[in-house]
Parts: structure tokens; sequence; C-alpha cells
């Protein structure tokens, strides 16, 4: 079986800095894979890769057999690969209706949205969104008058809307009280039922949570790959996150 | 059958494309200025009003780059001025053809005075009116989308933007007063027969509402919903596979070809074109009326067009030394308290006043910074006595 998304080789370098250092990183299908790793490993800087917020200075990323390596953000989402910030970002001033609507997966070109309009299939899809990320009441308020926790859903909500193929999470529950991150995790667990998905994560609950196949990103490369139980018992990971005092 | 809206089916809400208070009060607006030729005698005041309805669409076409798209252009008046000057420009080599010069020279004056004998060849078919009209609409577009092809499609926007189209008037205006056997230099171009009168306002004021009702299609459009939200996040918009740069060059030549439209009707109305017009200052004087009626709404900025040239007309009497220090205080004033300018504000009390009244809505906005209060945790770690297991 082939990956959905493989990358070979990858390198960074930013300023002579080495982010991220001949990289091989592979997803299948189907996966919920979360990506752990201390502050600076890369984890953030691979996603900007993939979703070509950066270019990389080797190596190259396949994505459905397509070599997707330097394309425009815009053109890797049409791919289908759709990625969530670390921080909520939305259209702050739309209603939360709107937000998702916008991210519909569809047409995205601006002729072919001129005359578009909103079918009722469409319509029903972006409530039932709307009632999975438990944002239906507040469908005509603007986004910025969520609160955080809120604009995490509403931008996980999107990313559904946008239904694509492998969605990369960066820390989506960051800055959340722990009720919200077990909320969050359940989200996301039933969101990998129908999706790839690429989870960053530094809380050890969530990932405990989540409980799948971890990478642990350390100086940019690959320390260790497993099952939850036999990645936190690896040594080179204790090691790495000794004094974080996270794995007791 | 008629299909079920999906929108109003589950309580989504829209505001209509024309809402009936705005189909009532835009018609009496609509007639009482179109109607002015049959009450008013005041002839000033008749070209005052073609003036500012001409302003009204030019500070329109930089709402929807500014206030819809988040694009802040200081030379909006490039576009605005080329489509007038291509207007002046037939209009006064067609009256030269009638009425010859001092020196029986068929050319216009200007272009006598500086040592032209002839008309330049380049600018024999401007002699046709309907060719140059076509030319004051689309030269300023495909301008427009050159420049947005080469700023937009580069990542340059934001301030870096609005330096650039600022350096576009200045070059313009250079532009035009050194080539002044072309263009009539710091005198403009003037003395020529100009459409000043009632079928003429009546014409005005039809393209306004049609702009006004286009404008208002537009941005209640999908794609004026992601014109929002480029404007709201551009990154968010580009990873969720919008073209961002096209979406900004589509709105950036529809704004041109509105401020072109309203240069042509503007040189057609008032029978004088100077450099001034495709200069800075006017550029940011209708980001100033913009800003005052309301950017981001329809309304705005005909409201703040009259307003501010109608406070103008009033005051510079008796105020004229102190009207451009006026104006620049308007401009502190609305940036600082009235942000959303006067329309936006007034909206926005509406709002609140539908959602319920002030005890509530200050209840609504406690409850709303509590629970912000309690979900943002910077550090993400519990809290002592928080631990989940």
């Amino acid at each position: 079986m082939t990956a959905l998304l493989e990358v070979k080789g990858l390198t960074t370098k930013v300023s002579g800095f080495t982010i991220l250092n001949n990289l091989d990183f592979s997803i299948e299908a189907n996966e919920l894979r979360v990506l752990l790793g201390p502050n600076g490993a890369g984890k953030t800087t691979l996603i900007a890769m993939i979703t070509g917020q950066f270019k990389p200075s080797a190596g190259s990323i396949h994505f459905g057999g397509k070599d997707i390596t330097g394309w425009a953000p815009d053109d890797i989402f049409q791919a289908g690969i759709s990625r969530k910030f670390q921080v909520p970002n939305m259209y702050e001033t739309l209603s939360v209706f709107d937000n998702v609507m916008v991210s519909l997966k569809g047409r995205r070109r601006v002729f072919s949205a001129l005359l578009q309009r909103l079918t009722p299939e469409e319509g029903d899809r972006i409530w039932g969104i709307l009632e999975f990320v438990e944002l239906a009441d507040k469908a005509n308020d603007s986004a910025d008058a969520l609160s955080h926790g809120e604009r995490q859903w509403l931008e996980l909500g999107m990313l559904i809307a946008s239904d694509p193929k492998l969605l990369l999470l960066d820390e989506p529950t960051t800055g959340m009280t722990e009720e919200g991150k077990h909320k969050t995790a359940e989200l996301i667990r039933k969101i990998a039922r129908t999706h790839t998905v690429l989870l960053v994560e530094h809380d050890m609950h969530v990932v405990r949570q989540i409980g799948q196949r971890i990478t642990v990103l350390h100086q940019g490369q690959t320390l260790a790959d497993g099952p939850l139980a036999e990645v936190l018992g690896n040594d080179e990971v204790r090691r790495v996150y000794l004094g974080k005092g996270k794995f007791q | 059958m008629r299909p079920i809206n999906p929108l109003r089916a589950r309580g989504v809400y829209r505001a209509p494309l024309i809402p009936s208070w705005i189909l009532i009060g835009g018609a009496v607006v609509v007639a009482l200025i179109g109607a002015y030729p049959y009450y008013g005698s005041n002839a000033y005041v008749l070209s005052l009003l073609g003036k500012f309805l001409c302003f009204a669409i030019f500070a329109l076409s930089i709402d929807l780059i500014w206030g819809f798209t988040g694009i802040l252009s200081l030379g909006q008046a490039v576009y605005f001025g080329i489509g007038a000057y291509f207007v002046a420009l037939s209009l006064k080599i067609n009256y030269a053809l009638t009425h010859p010069t001092r020196y029986g020279g068929k050319i216009p004056d200007f272009m006598e005075w500086n040592g032209l004998t002839s008309l330049p060849d380049f600018m024999t078919p401007l002699m046709n009116v309907p060719f140059a009209v076509i030319c004051a609409l689309l030269v300023p577009t495909l301008l427009a989308l050159l420049f947005g092809v080469i700023t937009f499609k580069r990542h340059i926007y934001g301030v870096y933007c609005a330096v650039i189209t600022l350096a576009e008037s200045l070059i313009l205006q250079d532009f035009i007063i050194e080539y002044q056997a072309y263009t009539g230099g710091f005198n403009g171009i003037t003395d020529y027969s100009n459409y000043v009168g009632a079928p003429f306002l009546w014409f005005i004021l039809a393209v306004s509402v049609v702009f006004f009702v286009a404008a208002r299609a537009l941005t209640h459009s999908r794609v004026g919903t992601v014109l929002k939200s480029i404007r709201d996040n551009d990154l968010r918009a580009e990873f969720m596979g919008y073209n961002v740069a096209n979406y900004r060059i589509f709105v950036f030549c529809v704004s041109a070809f509105m401020a072109a439209t309203a240069g042509a009707l503007y040189a057609a109305w008032v029978g004088i074109v100077s450099f001034l017009d495709a200069g800075p200052v006017f550029s940011i004087q209708a980001v100033i009326w913009t800003a005052v009626g309301g950017r981001g709404t329809i309304i705005g900025p005909f409201v703040g067009a009259f307003l501010v040239n109608g406070a103008e007309f009033f005051l510079s009497g008796t105020l004229a030394q102190w009207w451009q220090i006026i104006v620049g205080g308007l401009f502190i004033f609305v940036v600082l308290v009235l942000r959303d300018g006067i329309v936006g504000t007034i909206a926005g009390w509406v709002r609140k006043r539908r959602k319920g009244n002030f005890r509530q809505f200050i209840e609504e906005s406690d409850q709303k910074a509590h629970d912000r209060q309690r979900d943002w945790d910077p550090q993400g770690a519990p809290r002592a006595g928080e631990e989940v297991r």
C-alpha cells in the first residue's frame, strides 16, 4: 500500500539554522497520527512545508501520488490538504455560519463563485457541521464574539467543511481548559473515523486520550515512531523530554 | 414548487439585497435630487449635486477595495483621473473643431500654446466621442489589472500596496504636468461644451443607482463573502484554497472601472479637469469621505461624500482658511472615535437594539467576557486541583 503523504529527505534551512534535517515521514490513508516533539523540533515547520507556506531547501513531498513540492498554498489545498493553525484563524467579522460556508468544498475561482448560490444540500451540510462542533446555537453570531475554545472548534468545523483528504491539526488544544481539551480530543477522534489526520500535540493527556501511532521529532529528524506505549517507553524519547516530567 | 430556502428554513439571518427602508429612503433621495431642476433655481447647487454624485461613486469604488477587501489605495484618483482626461480631451478636441482658436487653429488651445500646429496622430481617434468613452472606462480597468498582477501576485499588500498606489498617483500627476502639450499641464483642460443640465443629472443619478445595487449585489454574493474573508484573514483564506491574489485583482479592477466611470461623468459634467483630479490629495480626500460615511457599508460612501462635500460648500465661505484643517480633524475624529463611520455606527446601534435592550446587551457582553476569561488559559496548563486523570 502506498502512503497518502510521503515526505522524503526534507531539509529546511533558515538563515543557517537547520530546522528540518533530511526528514523522512509518511502517513497512510485513514490514519490518525500524532506528531510529538519538544519546542523547536520542527513540527510546525513540517506542516508549513507540507502546506506550501515555505519552500523546502531540499527533499520532496508527495501527496496522493503527486509531487506537490513547491506548490502554492491554494493549489495544495485543492489537492486535498487542509490545515489548522495553532492560534485560531478565522474570519472575525463574518458570522459563524458564513465562516463554514466560505470553507465548503467547491469551486474556488472568482468567476465561478460570482453566481454561486448556496444549495439546500450545502445548507444541510453546514448545519450538520455546526451541530457536530456544537456551535449551531451561535450560527448568526460573528466569529469574534466566540470564546477561545469555541474559535478552535469553529476552525475544526471549517476544516471538516472543506472535506480534505488529509487534515493537519497544529496543536488544536492550545489555550483550552482541561474540559475543552477533552472535548476537542473526542472531536478529533470522530473526525479521524472518516479522514486522515496528522495531529501535532504537546499535551500528554490529549495524546493519551487519542492513543494512536506516534511519531516523535527531535532536531528536525524522526526520533521514534510507533504505538503510544512503545514510544513512551523509549529511553531516547525520555532523555529528550527529561525534566519535563510529563511521562511519569 | 418553490425550493426551500436553506437559510431561512433554519433561521440564518441574511440582510435582503435591498431592504425596504433603503428602497423607500433611496427612492426619496433619488426623487429629491432628480427633481431639483424643477423646484430649485440655483445653477450652482445643481452643478454641485452632479459633482457630489460623481464623488460618491468614486468613494464607493474605494469602499469596495478598502472597506470590503482591506486594500487601502491612496492613488485611486489615478483611475478617476484617466477616465476624466479621456473624456475631457475628446470633448475639447471636438469643441476646437467648431470653435477655432485666436490664431485660427482647429486644435485645442493648450496644444497651440505649446507649439503644436495639428492634432497629434495618436490623438485623432479621440475625435470619436464613444470611442473616447470606451477608452475612459477600459484603459483604467486594464491598468488596474496590470497593477494587480504586478503587486498582488507577488504578495504585496497592506502598507506597501498603499505606498505604491500613492506613488502611482504622484507619477501620473507629474506626467500630466510634464506633457502639457497633450494634457493641458497645470491649467488642465477647460473651455469645452460640458453636459451640465437636468438630463445629464438624471444620467449620473441612474449610474449611481446601478452602481449602488451592483455593489450591494457583489458584496452579498459568495464572492463578496470571500472578499470579506480575505479582509479578515487572508492567510486563512489562502490555506482554504482561495487564490487570494486573483480575488484582489478582480475587486481592484471592478473598483477601477467604477472610479473611471465617476471620472468620465465628472469631466462631462463640470467641464474642467486638472492634474489635481488625478493626484494623491484627491485620492486621500475620497478615502476620508469613505471613512466618515462608513467603510464596509454601501451607503456609507454616499453619505460621506455628500456630508463632507456639502459641509465644505456651507462652511468654506466663512471658514475658508480652516477648511482643510477641519477635514483633517474630522478624519482623526472618525479614526479614533467613530471607527465604523457614521453609517456603520448607526447600523451597530440598530443591531444592538434588535438583539434586545441595552441592559440585556450589557449582561450578555459581561457573560461573554467572563466565558472568554475562563476559557482562555495561555499556559494551557491545568490549574491546581483541576487535573484530569
